[in-house]
Formats: C-alpha cells, structure tokens, sequence
C-alpha cells in the first residue's frame, strides 16, 4: 500500500502530556463531585420495580360493615415501601363510616402501616393511600397480610373493588374469611436502592484509578517514542483549532447573512416552532402532558438540533469538494465544524427554553444542570451520524434524499410533541428503547420538568449509545476518506 | 550539502474508473446485480521517483493529462497514491486556484483569515501580516465589502496574497501567474523570485514553456504518467518544444 508521510515540525509533546493529564483529572473529579451533588437522592434510590399497580376492576368484594373483613395475602418485591392504595366501590351512593386499612407482617404478626379514611369522603372507583412516614425496610418478600376492616352500618358501607381474573403465586383473597378467587384492586408504591449508587465512591476511586492508570500508559508510550491516539488527536486539535474556529465561524455568518435579523433567528425560530405546534397539538395532548409548553420546546430544541447537524454534516464533504481536492487537511473537520456551528445554534435556542421554562413557572431544582449531560450525549450521537452520513454521501449522493425520508421517520418515532403513553405498547418495549434520541429526550425532560435525576444506570447507557455511534461513524469515516477524492 | 525537502519514490497513483461513474445506490444494486461492474483502471503516474532539494524551483511540464496536477495532489497529501511514498519535510502551501478556499459572502478581511487558516497559518501570524496582505493586493477599502462582489482579477491578487505572504517551505502554483493585469503579474513574477531566492522550495507547473524556463531551475516532463526526461529547465524544455 502507499504511504504518505508528513513530518511536522514535532510539538512539546511531554508538556502537552502534562497539562492534558492534570486537566483530565480535574475534570474527572470536578465531574464526580458535581454528579453526587446534583443527582441528590436518585443517586441512591430509584422508583422500585417491583412496584404494583392497580389491577382493572371488575366487581366489588363486600360491603364492608362492621365486623366484615376482607384480607389480602400477598409478598412483594420492593425494598423500601412508601405506600399503600386500595380502590374503592360506593355502591353509587353517599355513605358513612371509617374504613380502616392495615398492613400486618405475618412473621411478627405487628401491624406495620395502618390508617384510617372516612367512607363518605370516597367515590366511585377512588382510591385511597395510605402513606409511610418514612419508608418502612425490611419486607422484602416477607408474607404480608393486606387487611380492610370498617366500622359503617349496612345499607352505608363502601367495598373495595377486585379483579376476578387475577392471580398469584401463594397470593389468597378471603373474604370475611372464606377465600375467593381473584385479587384485590390495591396498588403498591416504594423505592429499592441502586447497589452502584451505594458504591458510588468506591466506584468513582475505580474510574480514578484507571484515569491513572491510562495516563501512566500514555506518558510510558510517549517516553518511549510512540505516539499514541490521544496526544495525536490532542496535538490535532491544537494544531487545527484556529481552523476550526474560522470555519464555526464562516457557517455561522454566511447562515443569516442578509437577513434582516440575522442570528437572532437562531433564537426565534423555535419559539416560532414551538407556538405553532403548541397551538395545533395542545387541544389534544395538552391534558395529557403537564407544562406542556416546556415538553414541547424540548423536543423541538433537541430534535431540531439533531437535524440540523446531521443535515448539515451530511453536505459537508461534498459542499467542500473545491477545497478537499486542493488543500490537505484532515477530512473528519469538515463534519466536526458543522456539528460545531450546529452546537452555537442549539445554545442559542436553549435561551428561549430558558424563557419558557421561567415564565411558565417550572420549579427549576439543581438537577437541571443535569440536562447538560444528555445535550452531550445528543451532540456526540449527532456527530457519529454526521460522520456516517457525510461518508455514505460521498459515494452514494441518494443519501440525501433517503436521509429526508429517515429523519422525517425518525422526528415521529420519537415522542417529540406527543407524550409516549399514546404509543402502544409493542412500539414503545421494541423501537422506541432503540431510540436514541428517546432516551435522550426523556432524561433531558426528567431533569427539567420532573426536576430529579435519572437512575445511574441511565447515564451509563445514554453514553454509550452515543459513543456507539460515534465510533461507527468514525470508523466507517475513517476506512473510506482517502478515496473521497476520487469521488468529488 | 543542501536539504532534500521533497523525496517521491516510485510513486504510482492509479484510478479505478467504471464507464460511468456510479451516484446512486439503486445504480450500483442494478449494475452489481447485472454484473457490469467492471473497473478499468487508469494509471495517471507510473513509477515516477524524483528528488527536489531545498530552495529549487522545480517547473512539471507536458501535455494535458500527462498526470502534472495528480503529482502535485499525491505531493500536497490530498491523494493517497497507490503505491509508492512521499516524504515532504515543511509544510506545503498550495497556492489556491481561483477562489476555491474563498466564501463569497464573507468580507475580503473575513476571507484572508478563513483562507490564512486553510493554509495552516497561525492567528497571530495573520494578525500581524494582515496589512502587509491588504497592501500587496492592492484591494484598498474593497476589503470590508463581501468578495462576491469582486472581479476575477481581484479574487486571484487576493489569493496571491495570502498565499505569498508566508515563506512557505514548499509552495505549490499551478499556473496562476497569469492572473491579474501585466502589472500585477509583474508583481507577482517579482515575489515569487524573492521567495525563491529566501529558500523556498517551488513546484510550478505551466503550459508557458517561456515561463518555465525563465523561473525553474530544474524541470521534469511528464507523458502518460511516466518521466519522460528530467534534467536542467534550458536542455528539457528545448526536447519539449522540440516534439512540438
């Protein structure tokens, strides 16, 4: 094979190495300090999986009067239980009493969460939740006793619902006593600890370690005389960094040059977006979706950033034909400065979600600079794609046109102005958990709207579905660019 | 005693060309399918090794497809040839053709930086050769207008300019020297001796035989991607007039 070797004039490699290596670590552990201090309690705890919900009704047990019990056997699955719903039937009319809602452990026999409500305050079909002052531990898997007692006369008495159908292992309804088929209509909430959120430190000192221990490697490669990636891709950016700039620079200028407006359409255009949609799509899932403005902006700032990057990078290569077959420099800028143009754009428009988030009143909590992580984790992923792109565009120019088709796909595979509860199931467990984006998306909003952060296990997996990309986008970019030429 | 900047060794380039180029994924399924995907290659350098040392002007002539401009492109690091290598010790500046690293909607002080960077100059290089640049090309105040608004002969001064003002260790022109009016061509003639005469190494290709013979010092005539003869400009270029 031909070789082509340029010898530059070689740069201060170990002083690079040095401060390289001492702002890496500082990164990492800036990053460590402010993960635990922003992912507060998530860090920790997360909404348990073996929580229950409620089954569907279909008939009522008994009208609880005094001295009639229903009793619910059952075991679960959820380290630290908060809370305890029953639903109810009123029989369609006002009744009167106290209905008396325990939860025994059958290995002590004690009473571990009990609560009384007023039968008349019920309605048809309501619900009601007992709720631990703390969370109450240890009845992992234990057999527990459900028991529903009320003190009413008849004739004024409320029945907690049942599904027939329903069953379980080693689960038994009784009815004042005599068991029944089928379940009672109760619901179980609470939170299980995440054993890596635990660890969260030992983990950290790990990842701190094999920080380390990657440098040490670098700097025993350096020392030695080979180059590795790192310093060369280091040494790159240095070298090319003012290009980089110029080019950011140029795609920035010649956008909105001659516009009246110029960059500020940066800012208006998904405002403008955003109350077009918000005035088509509210009257259908505005009820469905709190702050929906909010929902809304975020999916179109995200989404409209994916597009435009990869849209962008997507002609970089061939938009670029007159200078690739004149001037040598490395092909993989092309792409990285439209994503880089792109980058400004979308911190432009994060302004007007600033607006929109502060004025529509969103309690804004401290994990909303967690947002920041997954707009990483978006500009990576669009950056692989737009690697992908632009090489597949070179050799195939129906990229283009099949592109469109796809992002348009993609824009309504991905829950950008509706809520995902309208998919169906099947499409929600199959395309929408391959989603990037969605991912994404719904970890950006968590941060901002619900104001908590996701699991750890999260950040992990929204990473590496980003990493996964860029790696095939550079790699594919990587085996084809020297023929590149050959097709401009 | 002097340098070798450029060492090309048996450098062949060759072109894998189908009748007609394939744009079109549905294309190249069709024609796959059909079995018509055959290639014809094409050699545009066959086995060509040479050696410039620094400060030489070095003119590539021959006729058209002879494989001048690929040599400069294997050279310049933009093909990766097939076999063979190329050594470059310095960096290369290719003198533009017309426009090429320019954007149209940029101010000619936005085009100096943007083109400057393409070049691999640093920012504080271009900070400080900025009126030197403005000042040979004799723009004046056209400078802050956008360049689409230029003609032809003030792009090319432009990009003589920028590409000039640095002592390039190894600068590429592929005939440019006949933009601009006799003037400016004058001028510019003057530069690139004075660029010569401070150790910048030149290849220069041209179809001028004149003005191969009056800039290079050495020449090499390319024919259907071979060295045909290579040698002193004066002996070289009198066998290339002489086969008309």
């Amino acid at each position: 094979m031909g070789k082509k070797i340029h010898t530059d004039d070689a740069t201060p490699t170990h002083l690079l190495l040095q401060h390289l290596a001492a702002a890496l670590i500082l990164t990492y552990i800036i990053a460590v300090l402010a993960f635990y201090f922003l992912a507060g309690e998530e860090l920790h705890l997360r909404r348990s999986r073996g929580e229950l919900g409620l089954p569907g009704a279909d008939s009522g047990t008994v009208e609880l009067t005094a001295g009639s019990v229903v009793e619910q056997h059952f075991s679960m699955e959820i380290q630290r239980l908060e809370g305890v719903t029953i639903q109810w039937g009123t029989y369609y009319r006002p009744n009167s009493g106290t209905v008396l809602i325990e939860l025994l452990d059958l290995r002590s026999g004690e009473v571990v969460l009990s609560q009384g409500f007023d039968a008349a305050g019920i309605q048809e079909g309501g619900l009601t939740t007992m709720t631990a002052e703390a969370p109450i531990e240890g009845l992992y898997q234990a057999p527990l006793l459900l028991r529903v007692t009320a003190d009413s006369q008849p004739g004024s008495g409320v029945s907690p619902l049942m599904n027939t159908q329903g069953q379980e292992k080693g689960w038994v309804l009784t009815v004042n006593g005599a068991a029944v088929p089928g379940v009672l209509c109760f619901a179980l909430s609470g939170t299980d600890y995440i054993w890596t959120g635990l660890h969260y430190w030992e983990f950290a000192g790990a990842g701190l370690l094999l920080l380390l221990l990657f440098l040490a490697g670098v700097w025993y490669r350096c020392r030695s005389g080979k180059r590795s990636y790192l310093v060369n891709a280091v040494a790159a950016v240095q070298k090319y960094r003012f290009l980089i700039r110029q080019l950011v620079a140029r795609d920035f200028k010649t956008k909105y040059k001659r516009s009246i407006l110029g960059m500020f359409w940066s800012f208006l255009n998904p405002l403008l977006t955003m109350c077009v949609q918000y005035f088509v799509f509210s009257t259908i899932f505005k009820s469905d979706i709190p702050n929906y403005a909010v929902y809304l902006l975020i999916g179109i700032v995200s989404f409209n950033f994916f597009n435009e990057a990869c849209g962008m990078a997507l002609t970089s290569i061939i938009g670029n034909a007159g200078l690739i077959t004149k001037v040598y420099m490395p092909k993989y800028i092309y792409p990285l400065t439209r994503v880089m143009s792109s980058v400004v754009n979308l911190g432009i428009s994060l302004l007007p979600l600033v607006i929109v988030t502060l004025a529509t009143g969103v309690a804004l909590r401290k994990s909303v600079l967690l947002m920041f992580y997954f707009l990483l984790c978006l500009i990576v992923f669009s950056l692989g794609v737009g690697l992908l792109l632009s090489a597949s565009m070179v050799f195939f120019r129906d990229t283009q046109f099949l592109w469109g088709v796809l992002s348009m796909i993609w824009m309504y595979a991905t829950p950008v102005f509706y809520p995902e509860s309208i998919l169906p199931d099947w499409f929600r467990q199959t395309i929408l958990t391959c989603n990037p984006l969605y991912h994404f998306l719904k970890n950006t909003r968590l941060c901002i709207l619900d104001g908590i952060s996701p699991e750890p296990a999260v950040y992990v997996q929204c990473m590496l579905m980003a990493l996964a990309a860029l790696l095939l986008g550079a790699l594919v970019f990587r085996k084809t660019q020297d023929r590149f030429v050959l097709y401009l | 005693m002097s340098k070798t900047m450029i060492e090309v060794s048996d450098v062949s380039m060759q072109f894998q060309m189908n009748s007609d180029r394939i744009m079109s994924l549905k294309e190249f399924v069709t024609t796959a399918l059909r079995g018509k995907l055959n290639y014809e290659r094409f050699t545009a350098l066959d086995h060509v090794s040479f050696t410039v040392k620094k400060g030489e002007t070095l003119g590539l002539i021959g006729r058209n497809g002879a494989g001048k401009s690929t040599m400069l492109k294997v050279i310049s690091g933009i093909l990766k040839p097939t076999q063979g290598s190329v050594i470059c010790r310095g960096n290369v500046v290719p003198m533009l053709e017309l426009g090429s690293g320019f954007d149209m909607d940029l101010t000619g002080r936005e085009n100096i930086f943007l083109n400057g960077a393409i070049l691999g100059y640093s920012e504080e290089f271009l900070d400080t050769k900025y009126d030197e640049i403005v000042e040979f090309s004799e723009l004046g105040a056209f400078i802050e207008t956008p360049i689409r608004n230029y003609s032809s002969g003030m792009l090319a001064r432009l990009a003589f300019s920028i590409a000039t003002v640095v002592k390039p260790e190894i600068l590429i022109v592929d005939e440019i020297l006949s933009v601009g009016d006799a003037q400016f061509q004058e001028k510019s003639k003057k530069r690139m001796l004075e660029l010569m005469g401070g150790g910048t190494t030149v290849l220069f290709v041209s179809h001028s035989i004149k003005q191969v013979q009056e800039m290079c010092s050495h020449v090499i005539w390319l024919e259907n991607g071979g060295v045909k003869m290579q040698g002193n400009a004066c002996e070289v270029c009198a066998a290339y007039d002489g086969t008309g």
